[in-house]
């Protein structure tokens, strides 16, 4: 694409639509080294020359790697999202059952990235993160869908009404979290993490069942 | 060759006295530690380098390197000491417990007390413990799977009285109740929570994770 140099407008554009190149270029390349390397091993330098532009460009836009990985999730979360919203609906069966199908979508989603997601996980824990990072674990869209969930259960009858739903869902959270574990220690993939999410959704439900 | 007769100095002393070489060996491995384990506090495992670990110590990075080989071994090291006193602490606190769910918690509580103090180290263990090399030395390490082990013991000693059913998949929950415990270290590292707070979410969470072993 060329840009029109002779107007005002045209240069202010194409200075932005060359800022937007840049962004996706550094975007995509931070993508690939840390599903390669990890957080720790991915270096602003090595992003940089993956992709093609200078270190100093990278911070134009973002302010650390932290910042850059949780844009990359964040980018990664829209079509996650789209598929839940299209699935939930029709999901049918047990609060349990429900909440697998749910989880199993997760696995399959992000599993061909495993390190990807690793690397965001590892990130939640970085000194230098600033405030404007999102980094693992701030997934208000997830567990408002498992609050709804939970709350069908309730008129369902499977879930007792006295059970604090925040707690549930932080055992949920958690679960998913530590069962990504398996993908280092065992080189897990998405069915194998599926599994054992699976006993342990079976598991926390029994604690929630009305008796 | 030199002839030294074995009897000779095994006839003076049945126990080996450290020579003075061993000694300053193990007082340089101390202060290196001792040094690394502020820095890693202060600046975090990726911000702590052994440069300054070095600088920290007073002595060269040559001397650090001729006894670690590199820094995750340091931190690996660190982390290994801590694991052995925390699972001493909590084997303590499970021995004081009525019941399986009083054990549990006097465990974990025993736990975020040991790491109350130094949550910047916890908050550099957990960073490690994702990461894909560093990861699975620390997460299998004996002295963490006692940890594990620990936990499990206490639900077996609870089938055995009759406090918790006999299909009670004592392994897949001691695991559950393990992650249960760590999951809540944000909440401490990040927004502050006391004690109270953390055994109060904790006993809720072990509720639930026995529920469904319960006999009746």
């Amino acid at each position: 694409m060329k840009a029109d140099v002779g107007s005002q407008p045209g240069a202010l554009g194409a200075r932005a639509s060359q800022r937007e190149a840049t962004r996706n270029r550094v975007l995509n390349a931070a993508r690939e080294l840390f599903d390669t390397c990890g957080y720790q091993g991915t270096t602003i330098r090595e992003i940089a020359r993956h992709a093609g532009v200078s270190v100093g460009s990278v911070f134009t836009t973002f302010a650390s790697k932290g910042e850059i990985l949780s844009q990359v999730m964040q980018d990664r979360l829209e079509p996650l999202y789209a598929e839940l919203d299209r699935v939930v609906p029709h999901l049918r069966g047990c609060t349990a059952d429900r909440l697998r199908s749910m989880f199993a979508i997760h696995f399959a989603f992000e599993a061909p990235r495993a390190r990807l997601f690793l690397a965001h996980i590892a990130a939640a824990y970085d000194w230098t993160l600033p405030a404007t990072a999102r980094p693992y674990g701030h997934t208000p869209r997830l567990q408002e869908v498992i609050r709804e969930c939970l709350a069908k259960g309730v008129e369902a009858g499977d879930v007792d009404p006295a059970a604090d739903p925040q707690e549930i869902i932080d055992l949920l959270m958690a679960a998913y979290a530590w069962t990504w574990r398996l993908a280092i220690t065992r080189a897990a993939d998405a069915r194998a993490m599926t599994e054992a999410m699976d006993r342990q959704i079976g598991l926390i439900c029994e604690g929630f069942r009305p008796r | 060759m030199k002839h030294v007769s074995p009897l000779q100095p095994a006839a003076e002393t049945k126990v080996k006295v450290p020579t003075r070489r061993a000694l300053a060996k193990q007082q340089t491995r101390a202060k290196v530690l001792a040094a690394a384990r502020r820095l890693f506090s202060e600046q975090g495992y990726e911000g702590a380098t052994i440069r300054d670990i070095a600088a920290a110590a007073g002595m060269s990075t040559g001397a650090v390197f001729a006894n670690f080989t590199d820094k995750s071994d340091l931190f690996r090291e660190i982390m290994m000491a801590d694991m052995i006193a925390l699972g001493d602490a909590m084997r303590e606190a499970a021995g004081r417990g009525r019941t399986v769910e009083d054990a549990l918690l006097k465990m974990f509580s025993a736990g975020y007390a040991f790491y109350k103090s130094q949550l910047p180290l916890a908050r550099a263990a957990f960073s490690v413990s994702w990461a894909p090399q560093d990861g699975p030395a620390i997460r299998n390490a004996a002295p963490v799977q006692s940890l594990h082990d620990l936990i499990a013991e206490q639900l077996e000693a609870a089938v055995a009285r009759g406090e918790l059913g006999q299909e009670s998949e004592v392994k897949l929950r001691s695991q559950m109740l393990f992650d249960a415990y760590l999951s809540n270290f944000p909440q401490a590292i990040f927004h502050g929570w006391s004690l109270d707070a953390l055994q109060a979410r904790a006993r809720d969470q072990i509720r639930i994770l026995l529920a469904g072993a319960r006999r009746g």
